[in-house]
């Protein structure tokens, strides 16, 4: 997989912008912003993943991260309003000493990763997979010379949306019906969860005893 | 004629290895997404151990488990050009991934706001009913 042409240009630009809106979302001082921030961050992650061939992956991730989970978030910053934050009054990072454990720590990880792990393992199994990629390649210009180009006149329209439907229902059917009963359980317990106490009392999910427990204290709260 | 063909091999691999990271730039592999999901993955790590709002920390979670998808792409993406293994069984992982970050999200931001309504603050270092 090596990219040419405009793909290089794209990726340069989309890699650089992920980077960045991902740093200031960890960094931003409004909640709000980090949330815009963080959208950006997965679009640009949406656009690696279409120079990479996966459409449907890039398609889902902006309907359901950035139309779905962003849009939840939203909501929640909206509700827990906290104004003290962003006027600058409270601190938004913990502790010096444990913000500097962590970049520490964090920066150890990042330089073993990016210049000792990830390039001596990618020669090595370049150096394995090298003939099988060209022998690989030559099958794969054959197979798909009966596609369309794509805009970027260096690769061409794929039919992996088709494959990936295809797995989805043959090879990983159990997961997928797991994942949907694994939605349906998200969906009660966030109602569960975010019930108020008048709520679960109408709903008769409280004993009496308790009820009066509550009551006894927070009228206890209110005269002290 | 065999030194002049040595020298001229020689002058080669010394003008190919200044030139060997304008290729790199101009022509991005596998490796170049991998260190792109692993600043992500770092950069994520990092708002989750230094923020104090647990909504940011959420939402820096959202970006680790985003820098996995961007691994599980590439890799499917590069067994689809060598040939080996299923290619698309990566990207069946990410729907899956996605998924489970959707349900994670919800149940997430429900404990948030019961949170606010019992304790009125959603800073982590406020939260300390449990820590002994």
């Amino acid at each position: 997989m090596i990219l040419s042409g405009w793909e290089s240009v794209f990726f340069w630009i989309f890699s650089i912008a992920a980077i960045l809106a991902g740093l200031l979302t960890v960094m931003a001082r409004n909640a709000v912003h980090c949330a815009l921030f963080l959208i950006s961050s997965l679009v640009s992650v949406a656009a690696l993943f279409i120079l990479l061939g996966a459409e449907f992956i890039a398609g889902v991730q902006i309907l359901v991260y950035v139309g779905g989970v962003m849009v939840l978030f939203l909501f929640v910053i909206m509700l827990v309003n906290v104004g003290a934050e962003e006027e600058g009054r409270a601190p938004i990072f913990n502790r010096p000493a444990q913000v500097t454990a962590a970049l520490v720590f964090l920066a150890l990880l990042a330089g073993i990763l990016v210049i000792y792990a990830i390039p001596r393992g990618y020669q090595a199994m370049q150096k394995r997979d090298d003939q099988a990629m060209q022998q690989a390649n030559a099958k794969r210009d054959v197979a798909d010379s009966h596609l369309a180009t794509a805009a970027t006149g260096v690769s061409r329209i794929s039919t992996q949306t088709e494959k990936v439907g295809m797995g989805l229902f043959t090879t990983a059917s159990l997961p997928f019906e797991i994942a949907s009963l694994l939605l349906l359980v998200a969906i009660i317990g966030s109602v569960m969860l975010a019930r108020t106490l008048k709520q679960e009392v109408a709903a008769d999910d409280v004993d009496q005893e308790v009820l009066d427990e509550i009551s006894a204290a927070s009228s206890k709260a209110d005269e002290s | 004629m065999n030194h002049f063909s040595t020298s001229l091999a020689l002058i080669f691999q010394e003008t190919s290895r200044a030139s060997t990271a304008i290729e790199s730039i101009k022509h991005p592999d596998l490796s170049k997404f991998l260190v792109i999901a692993a600043i992500l993955f770092i950069i994520g790590v990092a708002g989750v151990l230094t923020r104090r709002n647990l909504l940011v920390i959420f939402m820096s979670i959202e970006l680790i488990l985003n820098a996995a998808n961007l691994n599980f792409i590439a890799f499917s993406r590069y067994l689809q050009d060598t040939g080996r293994g299923d290619p698309i069984s990566g990207q069946i992982f990410t729907v899956f991934i996605i998924v489970v970050a959707a349900a994670e999200a919800a149940i997430g931001l429900g404990i948030v706001i019961a949170l606010y309504r019992n304790r009125e603050t959603i800073w982590v270092d406020e939260i300390d009913l449990m820590k002994w």
